[in-house]
């Protein structure tokens, strides 16, 4: 999409043909060099979930409670010992206790962004936001890496919606969004994937073949005009994803049998309760599917009073959303498959305000990774006593973002182009977090 | 033609002939000469020779040396400009790279001739005059750069056109330097070299230029500050000289490009045909289709001038400028997301500050107000008039925003609130973003390094920057007392327990009722280092540099003193009739709207490496805006009428591959908010059709709720989906690439099988209801529900309903006895309402379980079905909205043939519909 020049002194054309080169001659000992430098990761990993918790979700009474610590800052709430010996975590989430093993709890995540709309893209793109310049979310990064995609199937799907945008990447690799979050017991129908308004694949054939004979005006001249060819060939996909059962099928979560529907439920006799959990299990059954990257996006986290209320209502659904996930993601075994990615943009003040609450705090916070040949049931990095930033040198989002791209297998110091041609790292500021990978 | 040349373009010497004649004056010989052999004497200079040779062998690159974090412990800056900082990163350190006793044994001698091991390669060969040049440098003291040295004037090249005549054929360039002390030196080997496109001509180290293919481009040569480009071609085809083709020109435009088009061999396509042009300029002018009648009006008209005589009808509608609004508001970056009215990140009072943003310029742009006038009420905009009390103020803006009669923002003089967004906090960003608007340059990399294809150097931005220090958007702070008074009466404290949102909320509902409450404002700050209003150059010697002199993009220092307000030193630069920039940038967007290309492309980086394709077109027109007194509409009138605007799409063998020198019309995907009410306007019906036209600022994309930007983590509306699918730009970052025209899966999903999509095709009012009243059918056209099926709706329905009347009736009750009366009816209404409808639902199922009865009955029978007599009516008319032309014969005897197989006349003539909104030619304007 760049027409630009670029910064450094070469044009478009430049960097394909260097690329081209590159592809060729990249030497065995150069490899060797690139991967020892973290660069390159020969990886199994095929797709990931983000869970972007929208608001910010407190680390204090989560996943880096201290329970030692003043009661002003320590909260209502007790740990519970998990599988593994010495985690332990929130005793509203009892079903990720027991499912501890498949992920790594990481401590003392730390920024410096307390405002939600800079936090969000902060975590969304692993680079902090500039003025200047919209980065790509994850999701647009990783689509733009699928060599090969699927003709019928969108690689990027966000459940509802999602703060990761296409940036830079330019718009074909935005999202999918479905716009509306699956509900327990519900049919769920995605905008534009579903059959609507009562037509049928026979219905949709026909009306196809009508515009095939129709769409005829530029005849003879698409083949010198990209748009015209983009047209067409989007054309073609459209139709294939519209009317091919597996992308339709992959979407109804209510084909799912009533077991593994019953793992991520919330034992609430509301439904409501266990619509994050049915985003989950969506997310798992677009990820079987071929779907590269799915966010589920669950808001609501922006506890400025009563936060000890709030969590009764809220952690439960987590619990049962991600310990449904993790756990059906390894019986399936997707898990070494599937990297996970659970954060919000911010935690939240380690002392309770005068409203019972907790405000904006981005110093301190926690992220959860997963699957994707991360390395299960640990605990990395700590908080101070009160969990008011990092114990030690704690990690940046830029740190967390290096590492999940090498999980997927994505060299995050590989370089883009933006619009204006500034050349532009993946992770700009990140460096591979080793132990995750041990 | 000298009068179009500014202070900028002349200084870097891209028209050469204003030099003397190079035989008049004793001009140095090349450095590859005179230091060809080791015991030369002449000392060679750190910024003429030392740097440039650098640069030529790539040392400050920024995979090398001028990488931020250095290499090999050695930092360069990155494409060299700053003359301090490298001499002492070549003389200081631990590790200093200049050894003045041996300097042969210099560590930025010895490296790159490898005889000490560097990671970069061999660079340097020894006994070469680079080496002699090196050496000698460092024997005689390796001095820097002094303040009072000789500056940099111009860079002289030629030849200043190169026209091949086959491949393979060589020109060698030569390109000379002129110093402020009249020194005038040949620096061909000390250029660096490019080609703006390797497939048409190469240039080597030597600059000589090599034809590799037909085609047109650029080379252009650095040297210091100084980018000069030369236009470089091969024609692509025979057609040259006495050889072309007699083409009309009966514009000046026409003539212009024409001129550039027989240099090269292209012959423009033939004039396009009148539907062609009228659904073209239709969209680009006012980003609206034509009506039905309009096409068949325009198509039967035989006057001359009917082209003529639509634009100006264009011109003088509202959609003209509705749309051109929108696009002011994308240049602008009207983003309610940025906006942050008062401080607070209250949504609905920075919604309606950008809705007035929209209406400001809308009112304006409908006025045919000067741009220059209009740009001046924006970037010069203070929130309060000179004299007027804090507590006018706060009235005045008040009543803009009360609920009940608010007054008319528009009539205000200026509009601050492009100083009032969050992305322009920093005197950097506002640059930045001034820049970008009203200039159309990019000055980013200018920001941290000298601009690897520009002039603009680290201290250029600096000093540029310095314009805006003093601009802020917040409360004065001697004001503070009186807004506190004015909360205070209003009983408006804040309750510690209360969060800042919930505190603000109440402060905007005393707002909403008229109440006065207190506003931030745009306004100039008293400089706080004292450096404004003494300036001049003995002072900022004094003060070492930290006081840095505003001063134009290539033009001169300011004496801020002034003028009270520095923005308005550069308002009266801009509207100068040399500026290069500010005429140029819009004249060039303006063309790119209607060409899909700019004469400078991309549109907005005017840069000296990227020169426009036809540079005497573009000076043309901007210097024609200028003398018409910045009169926009003059602007539109002269594009359009041109000959060349109205060539049509098809091309021929020599124009099948341009794609910058205007010889045939580009197809382009609608924008986006084109695309959506180009949907919503094809499938309306006559009367929802007459409000679009009439009020396109209320109904439309394009219109004021398109102020309201998609934002993806702030809901997931309909149109906010819709919008940022079809790449409508955030308007976030400084950019005209922020738009996406590119087409997508996306996209193509959407117009395909959307529920929103399908629903807009038959919603309430479109009109294939109207038709579906007319031919006597259901609008549905689907088959009648299935017995079961209607039932279980009916079931499911009527549970829900019976439901709510409940709910409602009880609630009746309790507003009958809260004496609610009024209330209570309304929803009495409601009740009765929903009564009915249980009624109609159990009508419905008992009629579809006749009705499959029937069709039970019939399965066997012949599926054709009675095919109304105005359906040929009907097929012209989808024809008309969709693509403004008629269908040819062929197209409509399929189209009949579809409806004869189709379940109902109405389904064939949706999917009819459906099919033309995805064809290609309705998605795109060709």
């Amino acid at each position: 999409m760049s027409k630009h020049q670029y910064c450094d002194g070469y044009s478009r054309r430049d960097v394909l043909r260097v690329g081209a080169l590159g592809a060729a001659g990249l030497s065995l000992p150069s490899y060797l060099q690139l991967k020892a430098a973290g660069a390159v990761n020969e990886t199994k990993t095929k797709s990931a979930i983000f869970i972007n918790l929208g608001g910010g979700p407190t680390h204090m009474d989560t996943f880096d409670l201290k329970p030692d610590a003043p009661e002003e800052y320590r909260g209502e709430f007790k740990t519970i010992k998990t599988n593994v010996d010495g985690v332990e975590i929130s005793e509203l989430l009892p079903k990720l206790a027991q499912c501890a093993d498949k992920f790594t709890v990481m401590r003392g995540v730390s920024h410096s962004l307390a405002a939600h709309e800079l936090g969000t893209k902060y975590m969304n793109t692993g680079n902090r936001p500039l003025p200047s310049l919209t980065f790509p979310g994850y999701g647009a990064v990783v689509s733009k890496e699928v060599k090969n995609p699927p003709k019928d199937l969108p690689m990027f799907v966000a459940i509802p919606n999602t703060p990761q945008t296409a940036g830079f990447l330019g718009i074909e690799h935005a999202p999918l969004s479905t716009n509306a979050s699956p509900e327990l017991g519900k049919p769920f129908q995605v905008r534009g994937i579903a059959l609507g308004r009562g037509l049928t694949v026979a219905d949709v054939d026909r009306r196809q073949n009508l515009l095939s004979d129709l769409d005829n005006a530029f005849a003879g001249f698409e083949s010198d005009n990209e748009l015209l060819t983009g047209l067409d060939r989007f054309s073609d996909q459209a139709h294939e994803i519209v009317t091919s059962s597996r992308s339709r099928e992959a979407f109804d979560v209510n084909q799912e049998k009533p077991e593994v529907v019953a793992r991520f439920k919330h034992d609430t006799s509301n439904p409501r309760d266990s619509q994050f959990g049915m985003s989950c299990l969506l997310a798992t059954r677009l990820v079987t599917a071929g779907v590269r990257f799915v966010t589920v996006n669950f808001g609501g986290w922006d506890m400025h009073q009563n936060v000890g209320q709030a969590l009764k209502g809220k952690l439960p659904q987590l619990d049962a959303g991600l310990a449904g996930l993790f756990n059906t993601l390894a019986d399936n075994g997707q898990l070494e498959s599937t990297a996970v990615f659970v954060t919000g943009e911010f935690g939240r003040t380690p002392k309770i305000n005068a409203r019972a609450g907790r405000d904006h705090w981005p110093r301190a916070m926690f992220v959860l990774l997963g699957g994707g040949g991360i390395k299960g049931g640990q605990v990395l990095g700590a908080s101070d006593d009160k969990g008011q930033g990092p114990a030690n040198e704690g990690y940046s989002p830029d740190d967390i973002a290096a590492s999940f791209y090498h999980a997927l297998g994505i060299d995050f110091t590989k370089e883009y182009h933006s619009a204006i041609g500034r050349p532009i790292t993946v992770v700009r500021n990140g460096k591979l977090i080793k132990e995750l990978f041990a | 033609m000298r009068r179009f040349v500014s202070l900028t373009l002349a200084s870097v010497g891209v028209l050469a002939w204003l030099a003397p004649a190079n035989g008049a004056e004793k001009v140095l010989k090349p450095a590859s000469q005179r230091f060809a052999k080791e015991d030369v004497e002449e000392v060679p200079s750190f910024q003429r020779h030392i740097l440039p040779l650098m640069g030529r062998l790539g040392c400050n690159g920024r995979a090398c040396h001028g990488s931020f974090q250095g290499q090999g412990g050695f930092r360069l800056s990155l494409f060299g400009y700053d003359f301090k900082a490298d001499h002492e990163a070549l003389l200081k350190g631990d590790k200093p790279r200049v050894d003045l006793e041996d300097p042969e044994s210099s560590l930025m001698i010895s490296k790159p001739t490898l005889l000490q091991p560097h990671k970069g390669g061999q660079r340097l060969q020894p006994g070469t005059w680079q080496y002699n040049v090196f050496v000698r440098w460092i024997e005689a003291g390796a001095k820097s750069v002094e303040e009072a040295d000789p500056k940099f004037v111009r860079l002289d090249v030629t030849p200043t056109e190169i026209v091949f005549k086959k491949k393979g054929q060589t020109v060698q360039v030569k390109a000379v330097v002129h110093w402020s002390d009249g020194t005038v030196e040949d620096v061909t080997p000390l250029c660096r070299y490019r080609s703006n496109d390797e497939a048409v001509a190469s240039i080597n180290e030597t600059g000589l230029v090599t034809a590799l293919d037909k085609g047109d481009t650029h080379v252009v040569a650095f040297y210091d500050n100084g980018v000069s480009p030369i236009p470089t071609m091969m024609p692509v085809s025979d057609k040259v000289g006495p050889n072309y083709p007699d083409v009309p020109t009966p514009t000046k435009v026409d003539q212009l490009v024409i001129n550039k088009l027989k240099k090269v061999g292209i012959v423009p396509s033939e004039l396009s045909a009148d539907f062609e042009f009228l659904r073209r300029v239709s969209l680009d002018m006012t980003g609206t289709l034509p009506t039905p009648e309009a096409v068949e009006t325009f198509l039967a008209d035989k006057s001359a001038d009917k082209r003529t005589k639509k634009v100006e009808d264009l011109l003088a509608s509202p959609a003209y400028a509705a749309w051109w609004t929108n696009k002011f508001c994308d240049w602008t970056g009207n983003n309610r997301g940025q906006l942050r009215i008062n401080g607070g990140n209250n949504n609905n009072v920075n919604a309606r500050a950008s809705e007035h943003w929209y209406q400001w310029i809308y009112k304006r742009v409908a006025d045919n107000v000067p741009y220059d006038q209009i740009v001046a009420g924006i970037a010069v905009a203070s929130s309060r008039k000179p004299d007027q009390s804090y507590e006018d103020y706060c009235t005045e803006m008040t009543s803009y925003y009360r609920k009940e009669d608010p007054a008319d923002f528009t009539t205000r003089d200026s509009m601050p609130y492009f100083w009032a967004r969050q992305n322009v906090r920093m005197p950097e960003d506002k640059a930045l973003a001034f820049a970008y608007t009203f200039l159309g340059v990019h000055l980013q990399c200018a920001q941290c390094h000298k601009h690897p294809f520009d002039q603009w150097t680290k201290d250029d931005f600096d000093s540029f920057k310095a314009f805006f220090a003093d601009i802020d958007y917040r409360q004065r702070p001697e004001d503070a007392k009186a807004a506190k008074a004015m909360q205070d009466a209003l009983g408006l404290v804040r309750d510690p327990k209360q969060t800042n949102n919930d505190f603000q909320k109440l402060v905007t509902a005393a707002m909403d009722g008229g109440k006065v409450v207190p506003w931030q404002e745009v306004f100039i700050k008293a400089s706080s280092n004292g450096a404004r209003g003494k300036t001049d150059k003995g002072n900022r010697k004094q003060q070492s540099g930290r006081v840095i002199t505003p001063k134009l993009l290539g033009g001169d220092e300011v004496l801020t003193k002034e003028y009270p307000d520095p923005r308005t030193a550069l308002m009266d630069w801009m509207r100068d009739e040399n500026n290069a920039y500010f005429s140029r940038a819009i004249v060039n967007r303006v063309w790119s709207n209607y060409f899909g290309v700019g004469i400078t492309e991309p549109a907005d980086d005017q840069n000296l490496a990227n020169p426009p394709s036809n540079a005497e077109l573009l000076d043309y027109l901007a210097t024609e805006f200028v003398a018409h007194k910045f009169d926009l509409k003059w602007l539109h009138r002269e594009i359009v009428s041109s000959r060349t605007y109205q060539l049509s799409w098809k091309t021929n063998p020599t124009n099948r591959l341009d794609g910058r020198n205007f010889s045939h019309a580009l197809i382009r995907r609608l924008p986006a908010e084109l695309t959506w009410d180009a949907v919503r306007y094809a499938t309306a019906s006559a009367d929802e059709m007459l409000a679009m036209l009439e009020k396109p600022f209320e109904k439309r994309a394009i219109g004021v709720s398109g102020a309201d930007i998609p934002r993806p983590n702030q809901g997931n509306t309909d149109i906010n989906y819709i919008l940022t699918t079809f790449g409508k730009p955030a308007r976030a970052t400084n950019c005209d690439c922020e738009r996406s025209d590119e087409p997508s899966l996306l996209q193509t999903v959407f117009l395909r099988n959307d529920r929103t999509m399908l629903e807009t095709v038959e919603r309430p009012g479109a009109w294939l209801t109207v038709v579906a009243k007319q031919v006597g059918e259901k609008i549905d056209g689907t088959p009648l529900p299935t017995k079961s099926e209607a039932e279980a709706k009916g079931r499911s329905n009527e549970k829900r309903t019976v439901e709510e009347i409940a709910r409602n009736e009880k609630q009746i009750k309790q507003l009958q006895k809260a004496g609610k009366d009024e209330a209570a009816a309304k929803l009495q209404e409601k009740v009765d309402a929903a009564k009915t409808e249980i009624a109609e639902a159990k009508a419905v199922a008992e009629q579809a379980a006749k009705a499959e009865a029937e069709a039970n009955d019939k399965k066997d029978e012949a599926k054709k079905i009675a095919v109304h007599p105005d359906a040929p009516k009907y097929i012209r008319e989808v024809y008309l909205r969709t693509v403004s032309r008629p269908p040819t014969d062929e197209e409509a005897q399929r189209a009949y043939h579809y409806l004869e197989d189709s379940s109902s006349n109405i389904t064939g003539l949706r999917d009819l519909l459906w099919a033309m909104l995805n064809t290609k030619e309705f998605i795109v304007n060709h």
